[in-house]
């Protein structure tokens, strides 16, 4: 049986088009009869423990070994290209404009604050690069990183593929994204480098040599590629 | 206010509150008249509050207006008087907690990607002298404090 999921508090009824909606109580509806949690957007939620991700990375690394960190950002690259979608669609019928003749940062930021809410950390992009083709993203408590804790590696896989899915949707362009700096290995916060395929495996080759983010900004800054 | 129920609903749980708990009540029952005298205050010269801010920023800086060749003077009303109803709300229910919690941790944000910190921090810096004008010294005193928040939260990059 399929049946779709409605957010109608009285507050989204009454204020439909009202965009600070963020706050637990206006953002979530709780239906214990039916037992689904809505959000403003009429996704369905789960909540889920620190456990939860504890046994899904831990799984993972078990059944495929190194490949699950592969298998995590195929996962958030499936689910950044729907979200893409799925935003596109709920984005146009709150502000009644397209997306894409949209002040980019306002559309960001928009993109990213159900992700805040939902308990994914908050975010900084860095939009500097962009014109060279590339950019970072910067992101505060990842619920990746912060249940892992200091694992001495980079762990936010799935926000990677996140990233990489929903923006090659957003411009079209296939792009890859990689984590550079890990909350996960002792820093405060996790960078992520979005661009093309080569700025990334040349990236990917710089972090195993031992570079540190700073400088794998500064050698991209620089125009290198090896 | 709300915040402070919800929290003492919590703490509570299975025994009767101490009279230093309830205090805040009793805080909140001697500033009610006060507050919904400066509510209705706030309600009835916002427009003239929003017109004098407008004037003096004009005066202070023409250009906090423009973004290249854009005229900013109607999205800074619509955003201003946005955040003057929510921060008398705020005022009205004595909730500075929930104004955070509900608009400003998501405005602050949107401001950003505007760039519109500078003209926000000229914004709120200048609304307090504004409402100083307006209102009794006892009035003014509920809403300033909440008007700084909005200053720190919205003005600083």
């Amino acid at each position: 049986m399929a049946f779709t999921l409605s957010h109608q508090t009285s507050a989204k009824l009454k204020n439909p088009k009202k965009h600070n909606h963020y706050g637990f109580r206006d953002f979530y509806q709780f239906d214990p009869d039916k037992g689904t949690i809505v959000d403003w957007n009429n996704s369905q939620n789960v909540l889920t423990s620190e456990d939860f991700i504890i046994g899904l990375v831990e799984g993972l690394e078990e059944e495929v070994g190194d490949a699950s960190a592969a298998t995590m950002y195929t996962i958030g690259c499936e689910w950044g290209q729907k979200d893409a979608f799925f935003f596109e669609n709920w984005f146009e019928k709150e502000y009644d404009r397209p997306m894409r003749q949209t002040n980019l940062m306002f559309l960001l930021e928009t993109w990213w604050w159900s992700f805040t809410a939902q308990g994914w950390g908050r975010w900084e992009v860095d939009l500097g690069d962009r014109k060279q083709g590339f950019m970072f993203i910067n992101v505060f408590d990842s619920a990746v990183a912060r249940t892992l804790g200091d694992v001495g590696k980079p762990v936010c896989f799935l926000y990677a593929g996140l990233f990489a899915g929903f923006f090659t949707e957003l411009v079209k362009k296939q792009l890859s994204c990689i984590e550079i700096q890990c909350y996960s290995m002792g820093e405060t916060y996790c960078k992520f480098l979005l661009g093309g395929q080569e700025r990334i495996d040349a990236a990917s080759f710089w972090l195993n040599e031992g570079a540190t983010a700073r400088d794998i900004e500064k050698r991209l800054r620089a125009g290198e590629l090896k | 206010m709300l915040s402070q129920i919800q929290r003492l609903a919590q703490e509570t749980e299975g025994r009767y509150a101490t009279d230093e708990e309830l205090r805040f009540l009793a805080d909140y029952a001697r500033s009610y008249e006060l507050r919904v005298q400066t509510y209705q205050k706030l309600q009835t010269c916002e427009m003239m509050i929003i017109q004098q801010v407008q004037a003096k920023m004009r005066a202070i800086d023409p250009m906090l207006f423009r973004q290249g060749n854009e005229d900013l003077t109607n999205k800074w009303k619509r955003d201003t008087l946005r955040v003057l109803r929510y921060s008398a709300a705020a005022m009205l229910i004595d909730d500075p907690e929930s104004l955070r919690e509900r608009f400003l941790f998501w405005f602050q944000t949107i401001m950003r990607a505007f760039n519109a910190q500078k003209s926000c921090g000229v914004t709120y810096t200048v609304m307090q002298d504004v409402i100083k004008q307006v209102l009794t010294p006892s009035e003014a005193n509920l809403i300033l404090p909440i008007l700084e928040v909005n200053r720190r939260m919205l003005g600083t990059v």
